[in-house]
């Protein structure tokens, strides 16, 4: 294995030539905020809370996608990233409904603690208010689209980890929605197992389990290291 | 607004906020601290955006801002569109399903 040296907030790291800055931040203490990350999946970019500063890259980059090279010098704090992650995170309330009195989700959400964590008092944008569908029509699940932010975490799962690929994306822009099969009711699918996973993995409350009432949804993940390492290890009793 | 593909958030939510500030300012229902927020939110788009299309949006809108920007204050602070185009009558925005 290659190793690459780099500087991360003037911290010298060592990593692997195949990792990613966000990677190698982690490995080393260094918060960075994420959403559409999680680890076990593909990487897509597109949050862009993970963004950092390279020097000499004219522009801010994503660390969850870009590969470390050596000598990279990355800053992932500074008074412009602050301003631009406080921004997408007011876009994101402003964009769907995010009530956190009345969700599910109350206080297990990573939409709210990322929210926290880049200081978001308030939102200055108008809120858009979005007419979005809820769909109960499955025995033990429920998708609020209001509370989506299109992370693709349940498309990804989906796919990469059940193999089942119920869900997609459909539409473009301010209108695009996550999708069952061919835009159809959950219960109707042919594909899903319903095995859970894209409810566990939402980071907020559009994917939740029957049954719960405000605050009362947390979700595991465990099962996706869990898995992950099982299918490179082949290692499946713990 | 109308080609953001939705992946990203910089331009998926971005682009709609600015359009609707934009919106704001022509009929004459904007403050300066609008404008403070288009600028601001225009250099977030622009430098946040996944690809070129989300980097490149607010580019007329910045522009616009440098060389015309006695325009964008007229709206706001006279009422008035200095060419003449901009109608300055406040209409209900309009809400968004999907």
């Amino acid at each position: 294995v290659t190793v690459r040296t780099l500087a991360i907030d003037d911290v010298p790291v060592g990593a692997r030539e195949d990792e990613t800055i966000l990677e190698a931040a982690r490995d080393h203490g260094i918060s960075i905020p994420t959403l559409c990350h999680l680890e076990g999946l593909s990487p897509v970019g597109a949050c862009r809370l993970c963004m950092v500063e390279v020097k000499g890259a004219s522009r801010p980059v994503a660390a969850c996608v870009t590969k470390v090279a050596e000598g990279m010098e990355v800053t992932t704090d500074s008074p412009r990233l602050r301003v631009y992650r406080r921004m997408i995170v007011e876009l994101l309330f402003a964009e769907g409904n995010h009530v956190c009195s009345v969700c599910v989700v109350n206080g297990h959400c990573d939409l709210q603690n990322v929210a926290y964590a880049v200081g978001m008092t308030h939102v200055r944008y108008p809120y858009r208010a979005p007419d979005r569908r809820v769909d109960a029509s499955h025995e033990r699940f429920v998708v609020d689209h209001n509370r989506c932010i299109l992370c693709t975490r349940c498309v990804r799962v989906c796919d990469e980890v059940e193999g089942a690929h119920t869900w997609d994306v459909a539409g473009r822009g301010h209108a695009s929605r996550v999708i069952i099969d061919l835009d159809q009711p959950w219960k109707t699918s042919d594909t899903c197992t319903s095995c859970g996973k894209c409810v566990q993995v939402c980071p907020t409350g559009a994917l939740f389990e029957k049954g719960v009432s405000a605050a009362e949804m947390v979700k595991h993940r465990e099962f996706l290291a869990f898995i992950t390492t099982a299918r490179e290890t082949h290692r499946w009793i713990k | 607004m109308d080609e953001s593909c939705g992946k990203c958030i910089p331009c998926r939510a971005g682009t709609v906020q600015l359009h609707d500030l934009l919106v704001k300012i022509t009929r004459g229902q904007a403050t300066m601290a609008d404008l403070i927020l288009l600028e601001e939110l225009a250099d977030m788009v622009k430098h946040a955006s996944l690809c070129g299309l989300g980097q490149n949006a607010p580019n007329p809108l910045l522009s616009t801002l440098r060389y015309f920007r006695d325009e964008y204050t007229s709206h706001i602070v006279d009422r008035a569109c200095p060419a003449g185009v901009c109608a300055m009558r406040p209409i209900e925005p309009e809400r968004v399903t999907s």
